[in-house]
């Protein structure tokens, strides 16, 4: 039986709908990320999950008890689901021990400090107990709103966009961090985020979320590799849009024919999504484009070729990618998605 | 180091000089007649003036509190009806002189007076400070941690106990000290509500037999009191630390039902903080016979002339302060500020009193002349008039005048031609707040004013020392529309709130 169910939820606000017809399922110790662009409903449905906003139709359930329906909204300190918000929101007058000790009453003095010292360890921050919050960087302070959410080992954690508050470097390591402390916790966990790299190195399983919908749940390589839609394809990663025509069980299009991943009609027409790093740029004196800019990141490089009909963008290896003004024949790697237009 | 304008030194060591005064009488009055001021205290009289005043402001304070904590986190925090609407209304009693809400009851319920009213009304007009500093300490105080405390298995009242309280636990003390101060020094709502404490006594002691003996020693007690106010205040309200800047959305409380019930208490305590006394006062004017329209002219013309006046010899003392101290600040500019705020949170007839000392003394011919009073108003208001004529100034970034340095303008050049220009709508703002707060002054004017000059304020009081209440009750009213309203209008806090709050 899965942790989480949330049954058939939509909410409205006055004449907006902002979320409708969301089931989602989650299964204990598991991490599920929502994805989705500002506006996408992403902090209503946390709010839902905490408890702070009641559903407009549906259910949500947790470990078997119904803690929101049309009749009744149980109360956020009665879910036993702990949240870290997107800025974290310590408690200014409280040092970092009591912060994570607050949501501990019901233990005994000597249990609470435990439990305080055990997370102060997991977050390596044993020697930080007397600090005030204003003393920590933003990786700290994200760290101890993390182990306060997990102190009273709460059944599911929410993370609220936990990271967008960081620089980008601090971000990679913190995220690591994080995983480890959920798993060493034993913690399920429901990150909300519109950053795709965030969802899909983080999660066990991603929901896209799209103007109150959700339009996609799988695994993160089931949805960076099969994006429901030409939307998400976009969204998740660098994609090239070519027209393409079905024929023969190959889609023709101004790169070649390809071969697709998904079924495909016999004479549809629609687009296929390439994916940047789908490309390999043979450089050839005598071939039929050229290299026409290039964004180099050490690691990678993102190349702009002109071929005869199409301008695309491709990611090639860092010190194999060709220079402005070379010529190139572009292939397309392995399989495409294809997506037929209505 | 450029060297600050003359003028500003100049006028800015005659103001420290001038706000020294009132502390320098105390001190002389204390070491001259130490054992007449003891004798004069160990009266009885004393005592039972002492536990009049511990208890009025205790209870005002507490109440005052109560008050403006419960309309602030209604109307900041939760789905009240109409809650702009109740916080104009919760800022409705900083328009009416505290003397004017007194007298708007007792001209209806002759017997209103003693402890009781005086602990009704004071802390009626005292809310509004209590319920600024809270709903701004409530706005800048941080949504989210207060649902993680929920999420953590706090309910709603452990909530506003452990994680919102603390935040605005210093905005919190810092007001009732404001409140405090304001009841310890508050001379004409306790006068015609008969209640007997240290500021009545004083100016009785003194106007009734001349008695500056008794008076002094009063003042000092009173004194006394301030500063054990100030030191309670520092003590116990709590470590400041920087607020976070609120984030994310910001969610009402829903009430469901009792959101009605909030609406209809908090309309209660409008209808008694401003209803019920402009209602009397109202009516009080219209049914008045043989009324004297020229009178009432000529009186607010008298007392605009003097606030006016007051308040361009402040504007222009504070500017040279700040001026001095902000742009130009040294170890002396600093002392100066720092004795512009000696005589903050002296009450204004322990002021008084010092000043008629100082003028019938030292520099004769001064006493009852409009010079004396202009000096009383600098002393008493100089302080505020720093804060409000100050923060314009320092908030025209140094950017702007190094810009202007490098085209080629000097200094003093920079200050006249872009920085004074560019903070003078702010300036001119606290010059007139400053008028308007002289326009209400009472006690001090009593004591102080040359005896042909009547104002709105002083004919108030005359009218209400007979008892014709009916006969004050224009002057009052003409009092709240043209000191009160427009000081209200003014208040930045005030206007600040309310434009968040809708």
């Amino acid at each position: 039986m899965p942790l989480l169910e949330i049954n058939d939820v939509s909410v409205s606000f006055g004449d907006t709908e902002v979320l409708s017809g969301i089931t989602l399922e989650l299964e204990s110790k598991q991490l599920l990320a929502v994805l989705g662009a500002s506006g996408a409903g992403k902090s209503t449905l946390m709010r839902l999950i905490a408890g702070f906003d009641s559903v407009g139709a549906g259910s949500i359930v947790l470990d078997g008890e119904t803690l929101s329906d049309t009749s009744k909204t149980v109360a956020p300190e009665k879910r036993s689901i702990g949240i870290v918000p997107q800025d974290s929101a310590l408690f200014p007058h409280l040092n970092v021990g009591q912060n994570i000790g607050f949501g501990l009453s019901a233990l005994s003095k000597e249990a609470k400090a435990e439990r305080v010292r055990e997370l102060l360890r997991l977050i390596r921050m044993e020697e930080f107990a007397s600090r005030m919050p204003q003393e920590l960087s933003g990786g700290q302070v994200q760290r101890v709103a993390l182990a306060r959410a997990l102190a009273p080992k709460p059944k599911l954690v929410l993370l609220d966009e936990p990271f967008s508050a960081l620089d980008a470097e601090l971000r990679g390591q913190l995220r690591e961090e994080v995983r480890q402390v959920l798993r060493a916790e034993g913690a399920t966990a429901v990150l909300v985020t519109h950053d795709q790299e965030e969802a899909l190195s983080l999660a066990d399983r991603v929901a896209v979320l799209r103007e109150g919908k959700i339009i996609q749940v799988g695994s993160p390589s089931e949805i960076y590799n099969s994006p429901a839609d030409v939307g998400i394809a976009t969204f998740l990663g660098e994609s090239v849009l070519v027209d393409g025509k079905v024929s023969g069980g190959k889609i023709l299009t101004d790169l070649g024919s390809l071969s697709a991943l998904n079924n495909v009609a016999e004479g549809a027409t629609g687009v296929v999504a390439i994916r940047s790093e789908n490309f390999y740029l043979q450089p050839n004196p005598t071939g039929d484009s050229e290299v026409v800019g290039r964004v180099f990141f050490g690691h990678d490089a993102l190349v702009e070729v002109q071929t005869p009909k199409l301008r695309i963008r491709a990611r090639s290896n860092g010190p194999f990618a060709p220079e402005v003004g070379m010529r190139v024949t572009v292939w397309v790697r392995g399989a495409v998605n294809f997506y037929p237009s209505s | 180091m450029k060297r600050p304008p003359i003028a500003a030194v100049a006028l800015g060591l005659l103001a420290a000089l001038a706000s020294l005064i009132p502390i320098g009488y105390l001190l002389l009055r204390l070491f001259e007649g130490f054992e007449a001021a003891l004798a004069e205290l160990a009266r009885a009289r004393t005592l039972e003036l002492l536990l009049n005043t511990i208890g009025l402001t205790v209870s005002v304070s507490l109440t005052a509190l109560a008050i403006g904590a419960v309309q602030a986190w209604l109307t900041v925090r939760t789905n009240l009806p109409l809650a702009p609407v109740f916080a104009v209304l919760a800022t409705l009693p900083l328009a009416i002189p505290s003397y004017v809400l007194a007298l708007g009851y007792v001209s209806v319920f002759p017997s209103f007076s003693g402890f009781w009213a005086a602990w009704f009304t004071l802390s009626l007009a005292t809310s509004p400070y209590v319920f600024l500093a809270l709903s701004a300490a409530l706005i800048s105080s941080n949504f989210a941690a207060e649902e993680v405390a929920r999420s953590l298995g706090k309910n709603r009242w452990h909530v506003i106990q452990s994680v919102t309280w603390p935040q605005v636990r210093p905005a919190a003390f810092a007001s009732v000290l404001l409140v405090a101060l304001y009841t310890l020094s508050e001379f004409g709502a306790i006068a015609i509500l008969r209640f007997d404490t240290f500021t009545r006594a004083i100016y009785n002691a003194y106007r009734g037999s001349f008695d500056r003996t008794s008076a002094a020693a009063l003042a000092l007690v009173l004194v006394a009191l301030t500063l054990v106010v100030i030191y309670f205040e520092r003590r116990y309200r709590g470590d400041r630390w920087q607020a976070p800047t609120a984030a994310g959305r910001k969610r009402r409380i829903d009430l469901g039902r009792a959101r009605i019930l909030a609406a209809f208490g908090l309309g209660i305590i409008g209808l008694f903080g401003a209803g019920v006394p402009l209602v009397s006062l109202i009516g009080w004017s219209v049914n008045q016979t043989g009324f004297d329209l020229l009178r009432l002219g000529e009186l607010v013309a008298s007392s605009l002339a003097v606030a006016i006046a007051a308040g361009v010899v402040i504007g222009i003392f504070a500017l040279a302060i700040s001026v001095w101290n902000l742009r130009y600040s040294s170890r002396l500019s600093g002392a100066v500020d720092l004795t512009a705020w000696a005589a903050h949170a002296l009450p204004a007839v322990v002021v008084a009193l010092a000043l008629v000392y100082f003028g019938a003394n030292l520099v004769p011919g001064i006493y009852q002349s409009i010079w004396l009073l202009l000096l009383g108003y600098l002393i008493l208001f100089l302080p505020n008039a720093l804060g409000l004529v100050g923060t314009p100034i320092a908030l025209v970034p140094r950017s702007i005048e190094e810009v202007a340095r490098s085209q080629g303008l000097s200094k003093n050049a920079a200050l006249t031609k872009v920085v004074l220009p560019i903070a003078l709508p702010g300036i001119l703002a606290g010059v007139a707040l400053a008028s308007l707060t002289v326009l209400k002054e009472l006690p001090a004017t009593l004591l102080l004013r040359p005896n042909e000059l009547d104002t709105l304020a002083t004919e108030l009081w005359q009218a209400t020392e007979v008892l014709a209440y009916s006969q004050a009750a224009p002057y009052a009213l003409a009092l709240i529309i043209i000191a009160g309203v427009p000081a209200l209008a003014l208040n930045a806090q005030a206007r600040k709130l309310i434009s968040e709050v809708s």
